[in-house]
């Protein structure tokens, strides 16, 4: 028992935490402030900062949940690269001096707290949803398992928000959509249930749209679930480019059984 | 026009641009109808040019060819699309909003423009046997 | 009451931290930008054709000797090299930007690294680099000697 436990909860090191501080209510303009935080083996960047907010400065906020890297909370940017701070383990990062700043390309509401109104905006824009005519499903729509592959990684987004940090156009272009809508709007036209491709189009082929990526890739290399934005986006550009010269015609799904709803039987 | 029109065009001016500069190269070096192909051939050890692919009789022969004016034309055609539009986007990802666009796009495809008609006016005067 | 906190213009030449596409977005870029101001000047360089033999000689001399230096290879070698750069980095992404020779969509596994970066697309990138090096060495080799491979 004693060797497997070995380590756990000993102090390892001592590392510094250079911390972004903005007070709306005090400062005029961020600063960094250093903690000096004692590090076990297997303590993440989220485990330092809540350290820091439990024993040296109570003022210093932060946004977290779940800590286990699948609500998309704790998005930062930490010794200059976009990670979640849950899924980022101090003694990883062998260094000891770590800078942690809020993400980039949002409003800051408070320290480490970005505002994500963009990021959502953004998502609503590409209309995140099945769009079809009919205005009441009374059947299921059909879809085999190879259909649902076409688009299945693209689901697993957790809208962390840490792709549209790392984004150099996001950097420059305040209107860009970002690469978690574009790969949101790839996942529904390529899903064969959805009909709302020229819905989309206006949005998709603008001016501050998909051709405003230059596949830096950034987004792909930083996203915490290997969502692989980029990959969507280049489909996105290829679908539309056929789209210059044949129109594009969504799959379809067809239709089960008419079902009755359960509330109807009662 | 749509944009990903405009993007379709910046690909195939670009592959374009790969075709007729490789010609343009070749023109200057292997093609040249000189038998010593270096760049500049000087005069001993003066700097006074007597010859190579950059001596004015050697451009004048390659270049009031008709085949050769008729590719540098097309080369200008692709190379100003494709370097302004160009322009536009790195200068547009920049600068957001209707009125920063509309006076991008005026001053991107007046300056083609110019550029376009200055450098037709060397070709086609040279075709035309003057200069 | 937010405050502004945009990574700003700069952004985009700004590679560090990122992976190995990121420094070839911004290379191509930084190419772009140089050849585009080598166009403008270069039209109105080749215009001077009509001046006459003396005026286009003695022209030429001095694009070869500025300030009495023979730096005028050096000058057209790299503005050789960035060509080639752009040129392939852009038959590159003319391939990979319409969805071909791109991975087919997988399901993500730990360590959730991204596929669209590796692959086939590294692939082309290795490939890229290995014709660059020999057309690049080939085209100084030739601007600085005149003698042809």
């Amino acid at each position: 028992m004693e060797t497997i436990l070995k380590g756990f909860g000993e102090v390892v090191k001592t590392v510094t935490f250079r911390v972004r501080r903005y007070d709306p209510e005090k400062d005029k303009s961020p600063s960094y402030k250093e903690y000096k935080v004692p590090v076990q083996k297997g303590m993440t960047v989220l485990d330092g900062i809540l350290y820091i907010k439990e024993n040296l400065d109570h003022s210093l906020s932060a946004r977290y949940s779940c800590r286990m890297g699948i609500c998309g909370s704790c998005g930062m940017i930490i010794n200059g690269r976009e990670r979640l701070a849950c899924q980022t383990q101090i003694l990883e990062l062998n260094k000891d001096l770590i800078k942690v700043d809020p993400m980039g390309n949002y409003a800051l509401i408070k320290d480490l707290v970005p505002d994500l109104e963009k990021l959502f905006k953004n998502h609503r824009a590409v209309k995140p949803y099945i769009i079809r005519e009919e205005e009441k499903a009374d059947a299921e729509y059909l879809q085999k398992p190879e259909q649902r592959e076409k688009f299945a990684m693209f689901t697993e987004c957790i809208l962390c928000g840490l792709c549209v940090s790392a984004c150099p156009t996001n950097g420059a272009d305040e209107l860009y959509l970002g690469p978690q809508a574009l790969a949101q709007a790839f996942r529904y036209i390529a899903d064969n249930r959805d009909l709302g491709f020229n819905e989309r189009l206006n949005v998709l082929d603008s001016k501050h749209g998909v051709w405003r990526c230059h596949f830096s890739g950034s987004c792909s290399d930083v996203c915490p679930k290997g969502v692989d934005p980029a990959l969507a986006i280049q489909y996105l550009k290829g679908l539309l480019t056929a789209n210059v010269f044949v129109k594009h015609q969504q799959e379809g799904a067809a239709k089960g059984e008419p079902r009755k709803s359960v509330l109807e039987t009662l | 026009m749509r944009e990903s029109k405009l993007m379709f065009l910046q690909y195939l001016t670009g592959l374009l641009i790969l075709i007729f500069g490789t010609f343009h190269f070749l023109l200057l070096s292997y093609l040249a109808p000189t038998t010593n192909k270096v760049l500049y051939l000087y005069l001993g050890n003066t700097h006074q040019l007597i010859g190579g692919t950059l001596y004015y009789s050697t451009v004048k022969e390659i270049y009031t060819t008709l085949l050769w004016g008729a590719m540098f034309e097309a080369f200008l055609t692709v190379l100003v699309y494709h370097a302004f539009n160009g322009f536009r986007v790195i200068l547009s990802e920049q600068f957001q909003g209707p009125r920063a666009e509309k006076i991008i796009t005026y001053t991107m495809l007046v300056i083609a423009l110019i550029i376009f008609i200055y450098g037709s006016r060397t070709i086609v005067v040279l075709l035309t046997g003057g200069g | 009451m937010t405050i502004e906190n945009k990574k700003g213009w700069i952004s985009w030449f700004n590679p560090f931290k990122y992976g190995l596409d990121r420094w070839m977005y911004a290379l191509h870029r930084l190419t772009g930008i140089v050849l585009g101001i080598y166009l403008i000047l270069h039209i109105f360089e080749t215009a001077n054709i009509l001046r006459g033999p003396v005026t286009w000689n003695s022209i030429m001399v001095s694009l070869d000797w500025p300030f009495g230096v023979h730096i005028g290879p050096i000058i057209l070698s790299l503005v050789f090299l960035a060509a080639v750069y752009h040129g392939l980095n852009g038959l590159r992404l003319t391939i990979v930007e319409n969805g071909l020779l791109l991975p087919r969509p997988y399901r993500p596994e730990y360590p959730y690294k991204a596929k669209s970066i590796r692959g086939l697309n590294l692939v082309l990138k290795i490939i890229l680099g290995i014709v660059m090096v020999v057309i690049g060495v080939i085209g100084v080799l030739y601007i600085f000697t005149g003698v042809l491979i």
